[in-house]
Order: C-alpha cells, then structure tokens, then sequence
C-alpha cells in the first residue's frame, strides 16, 4: 500500500493526566497561552476531547494511543496484569513484552525514519523492532526518565538549631502536616526496611523480577489518595553551632550536619553571612578539609545538577541530586533545607541505543530528580514539589529539541508525567472533603492551576517546530477529577478490594479472634474477588486454583453480582456507585473484553469515581475536572483553526499518524483516521 | 590494648573532623560474638599504632549511633576514611578480613 505522506516529521507531545476542560477553563483565563496558539493554528474539538479508552489507566491508555488497539485486543488492561496463578495477586504489566498488537513506531522506524520513543509508559519498554533507527528511553514506569531505576537516596528535611544537641538521623517518616520536623521519639520514626529505588519503595523487588504483589483495599486508609497525600521523608536534625576545624570557613559562619545515603555519608555545612551581616546563604561541602564547598545555595533558589557520592548497600557512585533552602534565620538560629533523591548519573540500562544516554548528559545534563514530596503539606507542595518539576520539563523540553534539532529523528512519540504526578497526590484536595477538612481547598486549585501553567510552557517549547514543517500533537492517557465525594473501597487499582464485595457476601476475608478481617482471603467462602481497576473474576472450579464455584453456574452468579452491584447503595450518601456493569463477551462493546478483562467489567459511577482508573472516561468531577483526555493536532498535513464535530476516539491516533506519515496501519489497529482535520483528502 | 569508647560528639570529632582513617566496632555488653570480635581487634591495634585508628561504640549507651547507620545487630565494624563511610563487616569477622579491609581503606 502507498500513499504520499502530508507531513515528514511528526512530534507527539503527551502530556499525562492532562484534562481538557480545566485546560479550557485556564485557556478561557489566559493562563496557557502556547495551547492557545497551537489550537489556532490547528485542529481540535470544540471541548479539546479525546473519547478515553477503558479503563482509564494510564498503561492501557497509552499502549491504545500507540498501538490503536482496545486494551481487551492489546491485553494491556491495568497497571498490573492479573496473576496467573492467584486470585488475589497481579504482577507488573508495563512491559512491552506483555503487549499482543503492534505498536506505530516500529512501523515509523522500519519505514525509514528515525525514531524516538521517550518515556512513554506503555508497551515501549524494551524495544520491540530491530530496526537501527529506533531509539527508545525508559517507559518501565510513568514517573519520570530513569525514577524506577537510578536511584539511591531518598529525599530529606535538614533542620539545624543550636537548640538541637546531637545529630539525630529518622528514615522516611510520616510526617501529619502541620508538624515541625524535630525528631522527638526515635524509637516510633523508624521503619523496619527502608528502600531507595522507587520499584523496591513502590512494590519491591519481587515486582521488577514479575513476581506476584498482594495488596489489601480494605478501607479508606488503604486508598491511594490518603496514602499518596501523606509526606514521607528522611529527616535529618543538627545542632548549629560557630564553625571550628574548618581549612576554610568565612568569618561568622555556623556550621551543621547533614547525613545523606542512609545516615552513612556526612556533609558538613555552613550559613554565611552576607554584606549586611545577615545569613543568607548555605554551603556544603565533602569534608571540613575541603577547600570549596560542592555547592552554595541561596534564598528562594532551586539548584539541580549537585553531583555527589551516594552510597546504597556498601556501593558508593556519583549522583545527582537538588536541593533548596527552606528557611534560613537572618541571625543565624535555625536553617531548614531540603535536599532531593539522588540519581545515579550513570546508569544507562533503560536507554536504547545507550550511546544515546552519554550524548544527553554531555549535551543538555544529567537526569534531574523530580520530587515526590508535598501531598497535604502546601509548603513542599509550593517550595519543593511543583518547582522541581518546572526542573525536570525544561530537561526534558532540551532533551527532546537536541534530539529534533541535533540528531535528526524524525518521528519523536513523548511522555511527561508532571500533572499525572501531581494530580495522585494532590488533586483529591481540590475539594475539601472531612477526611482532609484540615487542608484548604482554594489552596490546592491553586496548585492545579500551577502544574497547567508550568504544562503550558513546556507544550511552548516545541512552538517552534509548527515553522520548521513538523506536525505536533498534543494529547493525553486520561485526565483526572477532583472528588465529588470520598470514594467507596471498590475500582481502586492497586489490588484487592475487598470491602463491597465482603458486604455482597461474594468475598469473604480470614477473621482474627476478635471477628475483624485480616488480609488473607478464606477461599472455600469465596465466590467472587473484585482486583485491579475494574476487574470481577469468579472463584471457578477446575480454572481456579482455590475455586469453589461450579462452572454451569457461572453464568447466573455473573447475573446475580451484576444485579447486587446495581443495587449497591454509598452507606454515607445512600447512592448508586456502580456505573455500568457488563459480563465480560459484553464488554466488547468498550473494548473491554478478552483474557485480560476478568468475568465482569465495572466502572464507578460519576460523582464517587476516585482520581481516574475506575470510571469511564466522560466522567466530570469537581472544580471543572473530567476524566478525559485532551486532543490537539497542529502543523503540518492538519487543517489550521479548524473545529471538528468528529468524535476522536484513543484508539484513532495510531492510525492518523499513519495518515499523516504516508505510512501503514499498526497491525491491530481498530481504530479510523481523523480524515476531518486533514488538510488534503485521503 | 584496650579500644576507646565513643559517644556521639567524640564520633564526630575523631571521624569527620579529624578526618582520621579508623575502624569503629558497633557493639553491646551481654554479645557473645562481640565478646570473640572485640578482644581481637585488641589485639591487632598496636601494630597499626599512628596509622589506624581503633574505635568502640557500646550501642546501648548511643543507641541513636546505631540506628543512624541503619544498622540491624551486633558487632558490626564501620570503616572510615577522610570523614567518608568505607564500608562494614558484621557479625564474628575473621582478623585476616579486617586487616584485608584496612589495606583497602588505607590504599595499601
């Protein structure tokens, strides 16, 4: 098949999380000028939707975006891909591997041109074409290049007082907001096990070697925006005292501690004063020998690119890390600062070809570390939290122009996780529900509008490219709401949950002496489990390992529970929660469907959905949110300033690339070319 | 020759101050280990007299020492150099692995 190409170089700029109608409201108020001008110089609908795939997981979303497949035919249909063996266990799914259709830029690679697929977190990871002129980063996990692999430190509060008499060092502590970071009791802020690497943090190891994970949804306090929200750090405390045994002290400094690398690595460092004889400065340095410090920090300044020794399990290497001044007394009595996870500024194993890797570094700098702290603490949030961010785009930004402008690829498929990022911990506080009555909601739309504009100018950054003959298409996985309501312990992710389904009596957990469930299922009780994000697998005899129910009557069991979840009412509203519900040869109709899909399929319903995974994608939320992605094509081969009526569904991406690349269709591709904004007949 | 004991402001002193290459055993009163890992670091002390230094740490009286090294039982022997963390043996350690380590720290 041939047909003439309407564009030679194509950029897909995807943004994760990223909603069309609160980008419309911050269009509407002038706060994202360069989408502004992207959709006047191209084609969109009139709302910037994208009809989302199900479920709306950002795996599944993307592998659709890529492959133009429905997550039931690509069999990507979670974060985690159910167990083979266990009801109740699911092994990680971001692997490429894991994906049964074919995926667009090996088509865009073997038809010539040269490819890059940057850290898009579904099925790129590891290659999948042999084709020399594909290049492919990271994609193992959405957060950013190189977080699931290179890390080894985590991120810390330094406080140092001279009220403060020793050095005291308390590992990833919990801490309630509000809560100053002064170790009081030792003994209650220490974990058993501490991990740096965010797969061995997350899921250890046993989920990078594919084995199985189980996790327990059983009540709120299991639930990804209570847990996402709360704030885990080191915290380091020092006294601050005049600076003695220094090879290079200025006059009137003060020095203190720092301990990094798991309390083992020590970095004394001193406040300076300055002209005016007030402390305003913070130097650290390797030792009290040293002559220069590694870094000076100033007030109100983010520095990134610290390179330092880090040592993780008796291994010492070079990392990057950030760090910024949180509080600095003018005369010298307390400093607070914080300093960021640390990245190994070497490690290229999830770089294809690793040359590639060497030739950032040296020409745009070593991966910058994002930070992960902030959740119901509006000072990190403000302070650490979306500035490192702003960091992280702008590397990516000049990461992604050095490879269009200095290395000539061609066709560039990209992922930035800022507003996803965010949107896990802190968008659920967009509304000020009573389990979080003590946080203000006006403060977190405020953050929401921050991550939009900071989205806004990395979405500016590739502005250029519309003059340069590219065509650009700004798109998303899925967006994500702000909580109508706290939602019901069902649809939730990240493993079994358990609770709807022990009230329906379909699931039945182990009881302890005292009657309470424990985290163990009682299998001969067990008819039905709800797991991952939309998923019902019944207990089967003869298919399941534990399986109780006999299979002639699988089919009126799969009617009863449809019917029981219809009639499940909220107990604190006395609503509806359950959206659609469909056996699993019905869920074709979503594509839905498959060996990957469970026996039912089930979306929450409006209103009590939690961030996105749970609902279908038209699902609206609070302060002008919705679960759907966003579309906008610009450029060249697409019509300019055009509006269209046509319903653009995920799954017509893979194909309209094809399109405009004069290329071939992904194998699997059930999806149809966007033909109305073209700019020429096809 | 018996090792001299550290708490917390004499640790910072010795290591990070005075910068000096030294071992420092991690250990508690009642250890039966520690009770065959201590008197042989005694014994090995004065041959490296001037030139590695020879630490003790009871962790019960500086329990904060010990869990500011994320450290999980006893004894365990830290090594440093230049106020730098140079890796630790546990448990009951030969005296050829710590006269190994202390080359390797030293760059012998």
């Amino acid at each position: 098949m041939k047909r003439t190409a309407l564009t030679q170089k194509l950029l897909v700029l995807g943004v994760d999380g990223m909603d069309p109608r609160i980008t419309r409201k911050f269009l509407a108020e002038g706060k994202m000028p360069n989408l502004q001008k992207f959709i006047e110089r191209g084609s969109a609908r009139e709302d910037l939707r994208l009809l989302g795939a199900i479920p709306t997981i950002t795996p599944p979303c993307w592998t659709t975006l890529a492959t133009g497949a429905y997550p039931g035919t690509h069999g990507i249909t979670c974060y985690w891909r159910q167990s083979p063996e266990s009801l109740d266990a699911v092994v990680y799914n971001m692997d490429s591997r894991n994906c049964t259709a074919e995926q667009i830029w090996n088509i865009t690679a073997e038809a010539g041109l040269k490819t890059l697929v940057w850290h898009w977190p579904g099925s790129s990871w590891p290659p999948t074409s042999h084709s020399e002129n594909l290049s492919v980063v990271d994609g193992t996990q959405p957060g950013s290049v190189n977080m699931g692999v290179a890390q080894l430190d985590w991120e810390k509060v330094i406080v140092a007082s001279p009220e403060i008499k020793e050095v005291r060092y308390a590992p990833r502590v919990d801490k309630p907001a509000g809560v100053g970071c002064i170790i009081t009791d030792l003994e209650d802020s220490l974990d058993a096990d501490v991990d740096d690497e965010m797969m061995e943090l997350w899921w250890g190891d046993t989920a990078r070697e594919g084995g199985e994970i189980r996790t327990f949804v059983m009540d709120d306090e299991d639930t990804e925006v209570v847990i996402g929200s709360k704030v885990a750090y080191d915290i380091v405390n020092s006294p601050l005292k005049d600076a003695t045994g220094w090879a290079n002290a200025p006059e009137g400094a003060k020095e203190f501690t720092i301990l990094t690398s798991g309390g083992v690595m020590r970095r004394p460092a001193l406040i300076l004063k300055n002209e005016a004889g007030e402390y305003d400065r913070v130097a650290i340095y390797k030792n009290k020998k040293a002559e220069a410090p590694i870094v000076t920090l100033e007030r109100d300044k983010m520095v990134s690119g610290i390179i330092d020794d880090v040592t993780k399990k008796e291994v010492t290497k070079p990392a990057c890390r950030s760090m910024k001044i949180l509080e600095l007394d003018p005369v010298g009595n307390k400093v607070r600062l914080w300093i960021s996870n640390a990245l190994d500024i070497a490690n290229d194993q999830l770089w294809h070809p690793k040359s590639l890797f060497g030739e950032i570094v040296e020409n745009v700098g070593v991966v910058p570390p994002v930070s992960l702290i902030g959740g119901e603490d509006a000072e990190l949030v403000r302070e650490i939290f979306e500035p490192s961010w702003v960091q992280y785009n702008q590397w990516q930004a000049d990461c992604m122009n050095y490879c269009i402008n200095e290395k000539g690829y061609e066709a560039v498929f990209s992922h930035l996780h800022n507003i996803d990022c965010a949107g896990h911990q802190l968008w659920h506080l967009g509304k000020t529900l009573s389990p979080w009555d003590h946080t203000d909601e006006k403060t977190y739309q405020g953050f929401i509008e921050k991550f939009y504009i900071q989205t806004d100018d990395y979405l500016g950054e590739f502005m250029h490219l519309l003059d340069e003959g590219w065509t650009v298409l700004v798109l998303s996985d899925h967006g994500l709401i702000v909580g109508e309501n706290v939602p019901p312990i069902i649809g939730e992710y990240g493993g079994l949950n358990t609770k709807v389904m022990e009230d329906l009596g379909y699931t039945v957990m182990k009881k302890d002496e005292n009657g309470n469930s424990i985290r163990e299922v009682d299998w001969e009780k067990t008819r039905a489990v709800q797991i991952r994000s939309n998923y019902i697998y019944l207990n089967i005899k003869g298919r399941d390992k534990y399986g109780i129910v006999d299979p002639k009557d699988k089919y009126d069991l799969e009617e009863q529970i449809i019917s029981d979840l219809y009639n499940y009412r909220d107990d604190r509203t006395g609503k509806r929660v359950i959206g659609i519900c469909l056996r699993n040869k019905d869920a074709v109709l979503i594509g839905a469907n498959g060996p990957e899909c469970g026996d039912i399929f089930f979306s929450v319903e409006e209103g009590y959905n939690r961030l996105h995974g749970d609902s279908i994608s038209t699902s609206e939320g609070y302060f002008e949110t919705s679960v759907s992605p966003i579309f906008v094509a610009a450029g060249n081969g697409i019509k300019p300033g055009f509006t269209t009526e046509r319903t653009i569904r995920q799954v017509d991406v893979a194909p309209s690339v094809s399109v405009l690349l004069g290329l071939r269709y992904p194998a699997q591709c059930e999806g149809a070319p966007i033909y109305q904004i073209f700019s020429e007949d096809v | 020759m018996s090792l001299q004991q550290l708490n917390s402001t004499g640790f910072e002193e010795i290591i990070y101050d005075n910068c000096e290459p030294c071992l420092v055993i991690f250990s508690k009163k009642e250890c039966h280990v520690c009770k065959e890992v201590v008197p042989m670091l005694e014994e090995l002390k004065p041959q490296y007299d001037g030139k590695f230094g020879f630490y003790y740490v009871d962790v019960e009286e500086d329990k904060e020492l010990f869990q500011r090294f994320s450290l999980k039982g006893v004894p365990q022997i830290l090594f440093f150099n230049n106020g730098e963390y140079q890796g630790k043996l546990a448990g009951k350690v030969e005296e050829e692995s710590v006269e190994e380590k202390i080359a390797e720290v030293l760059g012998v």
